[in-house]
């Protein structure tokens, strides 16, 4: 099964064209440049891929890949 | 044969002649037309001059709009806007004289961008109850002159402009018949979108009132997710109405707020984003006008034509919003 983190790598290269290979799992979102909308365009799509329901804070800029990553397979066990 | 529904017979728009173009509000404000560009979509947005008001853009749209229509009367006047040309009176009394109506019903309805959608509504609603056979339904905003100069971000968005429907008595089967609408508000989100003072709570020129602020804000973030899912979701909803599956939907017109607002609400509702018309690079957020201009350009450049499934969306502070089905009828925009 497709780790949580490589579908999320995955939601980064179909909503904004951030290929796998150019993120690794310490980079955050603002490393990676997307900006305050993107954030919102990303938890849309989380919410769609993984079937949860997100916050506005859930994903934030200084979050790493890993983190982002937790906060979804946590979002996933509760539901 | 029933003749309560209301069948969408005529459009018409205007723009005040004045653009500004992205270069333009760089060489004033820390931004670039690259930076506009990737954030909103917008390439131009069009001012009215300083000696026009809300009602000289509502008229001229209102003109076209009968003339489009073929009428030379209707019954009432429903104005959105959120840019009156004075707190009071309502601006669509003074509207409906200069375009020689006379003595009909005329009112105004504020639902910010969503004002269009609303005001669509309570036309309906005016021949459904037998009030009134036609209605002029006209969305006119002037944000120029709510706009703090300084903010960049709002003013990279809006721009001034108006747009007008007729709408007539006639069958529910017949092209241009609305569907039921589907509006719905927030109150908990009053403080998104929002001018602070100049009303009630805190009006202009209070003694002790610290520091008014008089300009129009929106707080981005938050608006662009509710935007998003309250239009998808209420677009479902009157598509549903109709009976309508979410792949029958043939043009989704929605609000222009922001490229990235439409392109999102076509994913959540898994529809292709080319199906969602584009006028905002044009003309940047009109407001209450948006909805009525969109649907003329995408008329006007082949993107829309009779038959299409059309469903009419839009979101807009209070929190407010709406949105419409309607068969799209054969009708040319003037």
């Amino acid at each position: 099964m497709t780790s949580t983190y490589d579908r999320l790598v995955g939601l980064l290269a179909k909503s904004f064209g951030i290929e796998a290979d150019e993120v690794a799992p310490a980079n955050t979102f603002e490393d990676l440049e997307l900006d305050s909308l993107a954030l919102v365009e990303l938890t849309l799509a989380a919410q769609e891929e993984f079937g949860i329901t997100l916050t506005d804070d859930d994903l934030h800029a200084k979050s790493s890949l890993t983190e982002a990553a937790e906060v979804l397979d946590a979002k996933q066990v509760t539901v | 044969m029933n003749a309560d529904t209301a069948v969408l017979c005529g459009l018409g728009t205007w723009l005040p002649p004045h653009a500004v173009t992205n270069d333009d509000l760089a060489r004033e404000l820390d931004t670039s037309d690259d930076w506009i560009r990737s954030r909103t979509g917008i390439g131009t947005r069009y001012v009215a001059a300083p000696s026009t008001a809300t009602s000289d853009l509502a008229v001229e749209a209102g003109r076209r709009a009968l003339k489009s229509a073929g009428f030379e009367s209707v019954d009432a006047v429903v104005l959105a806007t959120t840019t009156p040309d004075h707190p009071c009176p309502a601006t669509a009394p003074l509207v409906a004289t200069q375009l020689g109506l006379g003595t009909v019903a005329a009112f105004d309805v504020g639902a910010v961008c969503t004002g269009f959608l609303y005001a669509l509504a309570v036309g309906a609603g005016l021949i459904a109850a037998g009030t009134a056979g036609s209605v002029l339904v006209i969305g006119a905003d002037m944000y120029s002159s709510i706009l703090d100069p300084a903010d960049r971000s709002t003013r990279a968005i809006f721009g001034d402009g108006a747009g007008a429907v007729v709408l007539r008595s006639g069958g529910a089967d017949e092209p241009g018949a609305l569907g039921t609408p589907v509006l719905g508000s927030d109150g908990t989100g009053s403080d998104l979108i929002t001018i602070r003072s100049g009303g009630s709570r805190e009006p202009l020129g209070t003694i002790g009132a610290g520091h008014p602020d008089p300009y129009f804000r929106m707080a981005g973030k938050a608006v662009f997710r509710n935007a998003v899912e309250r239009m998808a979701d209420a677009s479902l909803t009157a598509a549903r109405r109709v009976g309508w599956a979410a792949d029958d939907i043939d043009r989704l017109v929605a609000h222009q707020a922001n490229l990235r607002i439409l392109h999102a609400v076509a994913d959540r509702m898994r529809l292709p984003r080319h199906r969602c018309p584009v006028h905002l690079d044009q003309v940047g957020n009109t407001a209450a006008a948006s909805i009525p201009l969109a649907l003329s350009h995408a008329v006007t450049t082949g993107r829309l034509a009779p038959g299409h499934r059309t469903l009419l969306t839009a979101f807009g502070g209070g929190l407010t919003w709406g949105a419409c089905a309607v068969r799209w009828p054969t009708i040319t925009p003037v």
